[in-house]
């Protein structure tokens, strides 16, 4: 049988998330992003195409790398204004029953203890709906608006998420036990307190006394979404992620860098068939090739080539408008390690900034990219699953919500009528059940996370 | 027209708020918190009673001074477990149109940066109908949470607050000019970068560039809240809220407490009519005086006298374990909430015992005013209140949730508004609006944030 494939939407909580210039198109809805029905309407279109989650990108400071100034970022309103992602999910749990939403949180500017409540409160009001995009940050704007003078350097990142991580396991799985709540009005006892913990975290970056301030909710440890790519954010992701993302247009190297988390995750004892891959996918869809030809043509009209090297230039500290067409970037920076690497001069097949400013002109992104029919878009996806061992997409939009309304009243039948994807969201209550079949929506034993559980 | 009431609910995202015990009453719904049903028909009540706001409280440390233990807490469920407050402001939201929502955020140990995007967001979601109830937190076990070896001091606390305030009015006021968003979708612009600015704060507690990431929101800065009683917590209200919570019982107390705020804020150059002042009060009602007296009897008998002593032993420091019945409190600059700590000191109209103390925790409404009776006799002491004390509304406790509230929506709301002192109907826009009136949801020109940190002068500290 076909590996059933799974699908999320990415989507950010402001104007311009990754189609830059788009939200000017007449039939994009992306300027209502202020408004809560939006993201209702959005939430139930997704449960419609019984979509796993919708998921939610952030940042925290502006693009200013770019021209070495803010406003190339808001001419061009690249992810400014950006709003927070926590605070739409309630209403959108509200009007859905399945789908689950995943909420991006750097581990760099949040304090553990009060995050992970906020957490704990998303899990209970969605029943066990919620996951948790770890990571960390990288702009020197976001460093600054935190009160540090400089950025944390990349390994240190990655040295205090991986201490953040142990902060909020010990207050999501250590400090409740499972029959701590008891709710006995007879005698008037809500907890028993010898079943709730401090956890007396004392380390390099966090002293956390607790216990913890909620009861604990469904899933405790929200489904866990990672995205680093450099070799720690690899290391990173094996321990500790069950989705991640990768990005590239080469299914070999794909191919490798999924192959390889997975004997890391093996390593240290973790089933790697649990660790689910996903990459971004653009897809525009017509009745026939000519007609999603057509569309593309007239999307990429509205596309912002400046808003794109805004992005690059934030993502990996390169300002291509400090280049001449014909040198190379030198690198790596200190920003996203992965992306400054496939692009500076000591990359396998090095680019001019030239071609590099030439290939960012276009809306195709960093993933699976593809222009046809209903039928050639299945194919390509399964294509990419079978030479890949991907298990799922991100599906972007280019136009909102025209994208995923096509998407998902085109491809999803296919994909359907193909049996691999589903056609009725799982058994089970909460997202980890639906992702895994699992008959708990509790993170396994093999996860790191687990030994700080308090056996009964 | 006469003085008009304004009212709040108090409230909290935890099964055990203020009526410690009450959760265990078979007609409490509370222990269903963590459903968003809770939330959507509380917030569905109060509209329909034409509330000012639901108020949010919250706390981020356990209760552990009595006994010297955490346990009686947990046991009791004096607000362990609680959830975070912002999380049920967008769905209620969703469900009304008038409403306003208070949440309470700690200035201690908030990122100025991040709790403004916060909060712009909710203004954005909620169309301009968010408060913030600016604290500071006392409580020894949130320090501990936060990686301090201690709470911060007392009127450092209050230092760190009002250097939070003005980056978070740099953020809100003056990083985007009113004219920043042209959405001009022909040219492809959004925002006109040059009406984007940094706000370059350097202080001796936050370091923050900016600029803000939202874009103005109705309101720009919440409506600010604000319940310090306590010298220097009076002076940080005096400055900057626009609602002011007075706790107690005694309404020449309370009197006291309102004309020092309101003198204060004359000193900041803030006008009378700009600050509203709001009482705690718990109203038990029914149709006769005997029913509302049986409903009393019936919650007292299950109100937790202990969870009341722990919850105040926290808040002030006085570990009330550790004393004799027959002892007496003394007053001391404690670094915890210093107006609990007056409540039965150097408030109170004579000294009291130990066991005087417990007895009145033990009471239902053991925190401000109490009126048990018919709606006609309730109106009658909230009217009279008034007039006592000069307090423009009240902030109303639940005993049992939501019945408390439903009584009070359904009997005493329909008096009030025959008495001509209470909205039948909401007017349009934004709870500054609802509060306040006026044809702009944005903040008065005589506070500080506007008249001490215009544009272009965002790099000086306010000063006065």
């Amino acid at each position: 049988m076909a590996k059933k494939l799974h699908l999320n939407a990415f989507e950010m909580n402001c104007l311009g998330h990754l189609s830059h210039g788009l939200w000017a198109h007449p039939a994009d809805q992306r300027w209502r992003y202020k408004d809560l029905s939006y993201w209702t309407e959005l939430a139930a279109l997704l449960e419609r195409g019984k979509f796993d989650t919708l998921f939610i990108a952030d940042v925290l400071g502006i693009y200013d790398v770019y021209g070495n100034s803010k406003d190339a970022a808001l001419r061009n309103a690249v992810q400014i204004p950006a709003n927070d992602p926590a605070l739409i999910v309630p209403p959108m749990a509200h009007v859905t029953n399945h789908l689950g939403f995943a909420v991006t949180s750097s581990t760099s500017y949040e304090h553990p203890f009060a995050f992970a409540r906020r957490m704990s409160t998303l899990d209970h009001l969605t029943k066990g709906r919620i996951a948790w995009n770890i990571v960390t940050s990288y702009l020197p704007n976001a460093a600054h608006n935190f009160g540090y003078s400089e950025m944390m350097n990349h390994d240190e990142r990655y040295e205090l998420a991986e201490e953040f991580l142990e902060v909020v396991y010990k207050l999501w799985e250590g400090s409740w036990e499972d029959n701590a709540v008891i709710i006995d009005k007879n005698n008037r006892i809500y907890s028993d307190p010898n079943k709730v913990h401090k956890i007396e975290h004392n380390g390099k970056y966090f002293n956390v006394q607790g216990p913890h301030m909620s009861e604990p909710s469904l899933q405790r440890t929200p489904v866990l979404y990672q995205a680093g790519t450099s070799s720690r954010g690899k290391a990173f992701a094996a321990r500790h992620a069950e989705c991640v993302f990768v990005t590239g247009t080469d299914t070999s190297i794909m191919k490798r860098q999924i192959a390889d988390i997975r004997r890391q995750a093996e390593e240290i004892g973790r089933d790697p068939s649990k660790i689910k891959f996903f990459t971004p996918l653009v897809a525009v869809v017509g009745e026939t090739r000519e007609e999603a030809e057509q569309k593309m043509k007239v999307l990429s009209s509205y596309y912002s080539h400046e808003g794109a090297m805004v992005l690059f230039g934030s993502g990996t500290g390169y300002d291509l408008a400090a280049y001449s067409d014909d040198s190379y970037l030198e690198g790596p920076r200190n920003h996203v390690q992965s992306i400054a690497e496939r692009f500076s001069k000591n990359a396998p097949n090095p680019r001019t900034v030239g071609e590099i400013r030439q290939s960012l002109n276009h809306l195709r992104g960093t993933g699976l990219y593809v222009v046809g029919t209903a039928t050639e878009i299945a194919d390509q996806l399964q294509q990419w699953i079978e030479e890949t061992d991907l298990d799922g997409f991100n599906v972007r939009q280019v136009i909102s919500p025209g994208t995923l309304e096509d998407f998902i009243d085109l491809v999803v039948p296919e994909l359907q009528k193909r049996g691999v994807f589903r056609k009725e969201y799982e058994e089970g209550t909460t997202f980890r059940e639906r992702l895994y079949s699992a008959d708990s929506g509790r993170l396994p034993d093999s996860h790191p996370a687990a030994k700080y559980r308090r056996q009964a | 027209m006469k003085k008009q009431i304004h009212l709040n609910a108090f409230e909290m995202n935890c099964p055990g708020h203020l009526s410690h015990g009450l959760w265990a009453h078979p007609e409490d719904q509370r222990t269903r918190y963590k459903d968003l049903s809770y939330w959507t028909q509380l917030a569905q009540l109060l509209e329909k009673g034409k509330f000012d706001a639901l108020f949010l409280a919250d706390v981020l440390g356990i209760y552990d001074t009595y006994e010297q233990s955490a346990d009686p807490a947990v046991r009791l469920g004096v607000q362990i477990p609680a959830n975070d407050p912002m999380l049920v402001i967008p769905v209620m939201a969703m469900v009304t149109k008038h409403l306003g929502f208070a949440m309470t955020a700690s200035t201690t140990y908030e990122q100025p940066f991040s709790f403004a995007r916060r909060m712009s967001t909710l203004d954005h979601l909620t169309k301009g109908r968010i408060a913030w109830n600016v604290v500071t937190s006392t409580l020894q076990s949130s320090a501990y949470n936060f990686g301090l070896t201690d709470s911060v001091k007392h009127d450092e606390r209050y230092e760190i607050a009002d250097e939070f305030l003005e980056v978070c009015y740099k953020l809100w006021e003056h990083s985007w000019d009113d004219d920043a968003v042209v959405k001009d979708w022909a040219n492809q612009l959004y925002v006109e970068p040059s009406k984007v600015n940094f706000i370059d704060h350097k202080g001796k507690h936050f370091s923050v560039p900016g600029p803000h990431l939202s874009e103005p929101s109705l309101q720009r800065t919440p409506l600010i809240y604000q319940a310090g009683t306590s010298g220097k917590g009076k002076e940080l209200a005096a400055k900057h809220a626009e609602c002011v919570f007075i706790g107690g019982y005694r309404p020449e107390v309370i009197k006291r407490n309102v004309e020092d705020i309101h003198r204060q804020a004359a000193l900041f150059g803030r006008k009378s009519g700009h600050i509203k002042t709001f009482g705690v009060l718990t109203v038990i009602t029914g149709r006769t005086t005997e029913e509302a007296q049986r409903k009393l009897a019936d919650y007292s008998s299950y109100f937790s006298q202990e969870g009341a002593v722990l919850h105040y032993s926290a808040n002030t420091g006085y570990d009330l374990s550790e004393y004799q019945d027959e002892d007496y409190l003394q007053y001391t600059e404690t670094n915890h909430g210093q107006s609990l700590a007056a409540l039965f000191t150097k408030d109170a109209a004579k000294p009291k015992t130990v066991g005087e103390i417990k007895h009145e925790l033990g009471q239902i409404g053991n925190r401000g005013l109490l009126a048990v009776g018919t709606p006609e006799q309730v109106a009658d002491q909230m009217e009279q209140w008034i007039d006592q004390t000069g307090l423009d509304g009240f902030n109303l406790m639940q005993v049992i949730s939501p019945g408390t509230l439903q009584d009070f929506v359904e009997l005493v709301v329909p008096e009030l508004q025959r008495r001509g002192i209470y909205r039948k109907e909401y007017e349009t826009a934004t709870l500054r609006q609802q509060v306040f009136g006026g044809t702009s949801g944005r903040l008065p020109e005589d506070h500080p944030a506007i008249s001490q940190l215009r544009k272009g002068n965002t790099h000086d500290a306010i000063t006065y």
